[in-house]
């Protein structure tokens, strides 16, 4: 109660700082979001460019996007068969 | 069309889309307030509605009874471009190309807009496009044919947000948009419950145009049909007549801030709890 008097006494709140703070997480969001289709593309050229240095097993690859608190990586996980050797 | 024929221009005209992504933040008010005040500089313009299936600009500019052909006709041919451009009979040199509303928006695609602004360049200085909602087809269409764009956003993170997607829609086609916020309440910016221009120009980061005031006239201005920017006691009325005398060159003219109007003693009363 008094702090709600004592906050109309300054004339000042915050929800605007509270819109701008979830705007702008909103757009960092939406800008990493990816389509299946990219995804799905990204996938086949990283097997492809790994495939060139180590025998991996192409079905076991793992590949998807974490999120955490404006923050997102793109994690890649594949069991290694064996390196391959220049000749 | 009423009265003489379309003064042919010597240079070609600019092709201008006013968008937003969401509905209802005023762009069909900004399309028909930002014609209006241009035809008063002099200029000869056609504001279309690109809104197929749900026409509304002639509502608000008061020529929804004097429709006889549509956009759709003239794009396909069926008619000339001055049987479809409707004469506005408050401001000279103002025309309307009405939406139809018994098509939808698949009936007109890129390539043909861009063939019909052609035309549309012979004829006037400026054409406004007013966008649809959305970014699908409507959208498409609209976006085709333009030189420039207008992006339009109310102080609301949905608004902020959709402005943000159509923004970098826009710069994909080599489009640079400049920015009106709508709708601005000076009281609430004030009390730190609205963004203010400064927060929403920070988070889209483009050119600012203009800053519209909230303003009760937009409401009646449309119940009755009677343009906003003849009303001199408007507040938005007055702010889209310097948007468009931006718009027209006049690069210079600065943009005034909506300030509150409430009295000193008024503010003091509602700080500490006495009247609303």
């Amino acid at each position: 109660m008094l702090n709600g008097w004592l906050k109309k006494l300054v004339g000042k709140s915050d929800s605007k700082n509270v819109a701008k703070k979830r705007l702008q997480f909103a757009l960092i969001y939406d800008k990493l979001e990816v389509s299946d289709e990219v995804l799905i593309k990204l996938h086949q050229d990283i097997v492809d460019v790994i495939s060139r240095y180590f025998e991996i097993d192409k079905e076991t690859l793992k590949l998807d996007i974490r999120k955490s608190e404006g923050k997102s990586a793109l994690v890649v996980n594949t069991p290694i068969l064996s390196a391959k050797r220049p000749f | 069309m009423a009265g003489g024929s379309l003064k042919r221009c010597a240079l070609e005209g600019k092709i201008i889309v006013i968008t937003s992504g969401k509905g209802g933040v005023g762009k069909t008010t900004a399309t028909a307030s930002i014609g209006a005040a241009l035809a008063l500089e002099g200029k000869q313009v056609a504001v279309v509605d690109m809104d197929i299936g749900l026409r509304n600009l002639d509502v608000v500019m008061g020529l929804e009874n004097r429709i006889v052909f549509n956009i759709v006709d003239a794009v396909k041919g069926k008619c000339k471009i001055k049987q479809a451009a409707i004469k506005d009979r408050r401001i000279e040199n103002l025309y309307l190309i009405p939406a139809s509303q018994s098509d939808n928006k698949d009936i007109l695609n890129p390539e043909a807009m861009v063939r019909f602004c052609k035309e549309l360049r012979k004829e006037f200085d400026y054409v406004l496009l007013d966008c649809p909602a959305g970014i699908e087809r409507g959208f498409e269409n609209s976006v085709a044919p333009a030189d420039e764009a207008v992006v339009i956003c109310t102080p609301e993170i949905s608004s902020v947000r959709d402005a943000d997607r159509v923004i970098g829609l826009l710069y994909a086609r080599s489009i640079t948009p400049k920015l009106i916020v709508n709708r601005i309440v000076p009281e609430m910016v004030e009390k730190g419950d609205m963004l203010s221009h400064e927060d929403v120009v920070e988070v889209l980061s483009i050119e600012l145009l203009g800053l519209v005031e909230m303003d009760s006239q937009v409401i009646i201005s449309t119940n009755t049909g009677v343009p906003l920017v003849l009303q001199k006691e408007s507040s938005a009325g007055q702010a889209f007549r310097r948007i468009a005398m931006r718009l027209n060159g006049q690069k210079n003219l600065p943009i005034e801030i909506p300030q509150s109007s409430k009295s000193f003693w008024k503010r003091v009363g509602q700080k500490i709890g006495i009247g609303k």
